[in-house]
């Protein structure tokens, strides 16, 4: 199964990076949103009513750098290559090892992105948690790749998709308890893996509970994410 | 307006009827994202530096206030420009090819950009006029409008020179550093020595002015603002004309 999908997983990251603007903006866009966000991003914090300093605000902002990417990456890779991955499984791959191949391409255009994040953060600011630090973006770029291919795998439309996204990332971030003192969304999509980032990016540990909510939340976005490619790789009756 | 013309941009209309989620979302998002923005903004001192020089003291929340509909409103209308832009790549080229001009369905594409403009821009200073009181609204409003239009020309060029994916990381990049940062006096109380280079700077500039002076002192910024939107219109117009027409052999995926 992993020897067939792996050849096809290359290729779907090479399909994604043809355009070079896209590789440029994969690497410019974190590094950006870390060094220009995160020297006002504390200040920005405290005008919202949240309690993020400075060293925690350049954490963070690697977080959301990584998560709008990687969201609009999956709704466009489900979007943009249902007829494509429909021909593939029925030309022999099997819907499944295409639902395998796109995850193992989102997986690796993800990693990298969260290494681009990361070493600019580490560059930029030092981190005395760095593999909590990198396992936090890496969250998230784990729970945005789920909800870009579940927006995808609803909506067909790409202009309308692409605005979904856009409008979860916006309740996402506002709703980060570092960013808001309004406790009206309890539970984000990103809330655990924010508050590794923010813990790390401080020099301070975290508690299990806050490992095992980013971990769940990370794994069953992944999930959703196959079953979104799968969903889409399947052939109508 | 020739028939042809009138039936193209009735096509062109009638393809967005049929999908709703976009005019919900059109509405949805910036209401959502400039709500919600300046309601949980605290009133933290801030100066901001105006067009005819003036510094005005006010609060982070109304620097919100005055700032939010327009990035909203920038990085929205863009993302519109890009993909009715990819709408029109994938079927205008089969109407040139059976006898349009191309001049004719690129003014069909561009009167659906001008309506979903004009939703945007309609939205964002209505639910901004709910949580903020601009000294002077014509111009306030002006500004979102002419912040539409300028993004939605960048971005139908945008939509009709590279891949959709590069498309919409270059628009969040483009705006967010424009009228997000460079301009934004929550950043630096009036814009740097070469933010007048980008084309948000002279309907910021606008915006500023519009949110907290009740006189006007920015024809010049007015001026550059309709200058930038002559020349994108006509950038648009020229590629588009150019992508559409029978000569043209690729098309961006």
């Amino acid at each position: 199964m992993l020897s067939a999908a792996l050849p096809t997983s290359t290729a779907f990251v090479r399909e994604h990076l043809r355009a070079p603007l896209t590789l440029a903006m994969l690497i410019a866009i974190p590094v950006f949103f870390v060094l220009v966000f995160a020297s006002v991003l504390g200040e920005f914090s405290e005008a919202l009513g949240g309690t993020l300093a400075s060293q925690s605000a350049t954490a963070i902002s690697a977080g959301w750098a990584t998560a709008f990417l990687c969201g609009a990456l999956a709704f466009f890779q489900v979007s943009s290559s249902r007829g494509a991955d429909r021909r593939l499984a029925a030309a022999g791959l099997g819907p499944l090892r295409v639902a395998l191949s796109r995850i193992f391409a989102a997986l690796a255009i993800g990693l990298t992105v969260s290494a681009v994040a990361f070493a600019t953060l580490w560059l930029r600011s030092g981190v005395e948690h760095p593999l909590h630090a990198f396992a936090a973006i890496f969250a998230f770029a784990a729970t945005y790749t789920g909800i870009g291919a579940v927006v995808g795998a609803f909506v067909k439309g790409q202009l309308e998709g692409s605005l979904l996204v856009v409008l979860v990332f916006s309740v996402d971030a506002f709703s980060d308890p570092q960013m808001t003192s309004n406790g009206l969304i309890a539970q984000t999509p990103t809330g655990e893996a924010a508050n590794l980032l923010v813990a790390a990016g401080g020099g301070q540990g975290s508690p299990g509970g806050d490992w095992a909510g980013a971990g769940l939340i990370a794994l069953a976005a992944l999930a959703v994410a196959l079953a979104a490619f799968w969903s889409s790789a399947r052939m109508r009756a | 307006m020739s028939a042809r013309a009138r039936a193209a941009t009735a096509m062109a209309f009638r393809d967005q009827r049929r999908r709703p989620l976009v005019l919900v979302l059109l509405v949805i998002v910036p209401a959502y994202v400039i709500t919600r923005s300046i309601a949980e903004t605290l009133p933290t001192p801030r100066d901001v530096g105006l067009p005819g020089g003036a510094i005005v003291h006010t609060t982070m929340k109304d620097v919100h206030g005055a700032e939010m509909g327009g990035v909203t409103i920038a990085f929205v209308v863009a993302l519109v420009g890009v993909f009715v832009m990819q709408s029109a790549l994938e079927g205008d080229r089969r109407l040139v090819l059976a006898g349009f001009r191309p001049g004719e369905t690129v003014l069909a594409r561009l009167a659906v950009l001008l309506a979903a403009t004009a939703v945007v821009v309609g939205v964002s200073a209505l639910v901004t006029a709910l949580s903020f009181d601009a000294a002077s609204w014509p111009a306030f409003v002006a500004a979102f409008l002419l912040i539409g239009l300028i993004y939605g020309g960048i971005g139908a060029l945008a939509g009709a020179v590279l891949d959709k994916l590069a498309a919409t990381y270059l628009m969040l990049f483009l705006v967010m550093t424009d009228v997000g940062i460079v301009q934004s006096p929550m950043f630096s109380t009036t814009p740097g020595r070469f933010a007048v280079l980008l084309p948000g700077y002279a309907p910021s500039r606008l915006m500023y002015e519009g949110a907290f002076s009740t006189g006007f002192h920015a024809g010049g910024e007015l001026a550059l603002s309709l200058a930038w939107l002559v020349a994108v219109a006509a950038a648009v117009g020229f590629v588009l004309s150019r992508a559409v027409s029978s000569r043209s052999v690729s098309a961006p995926s």
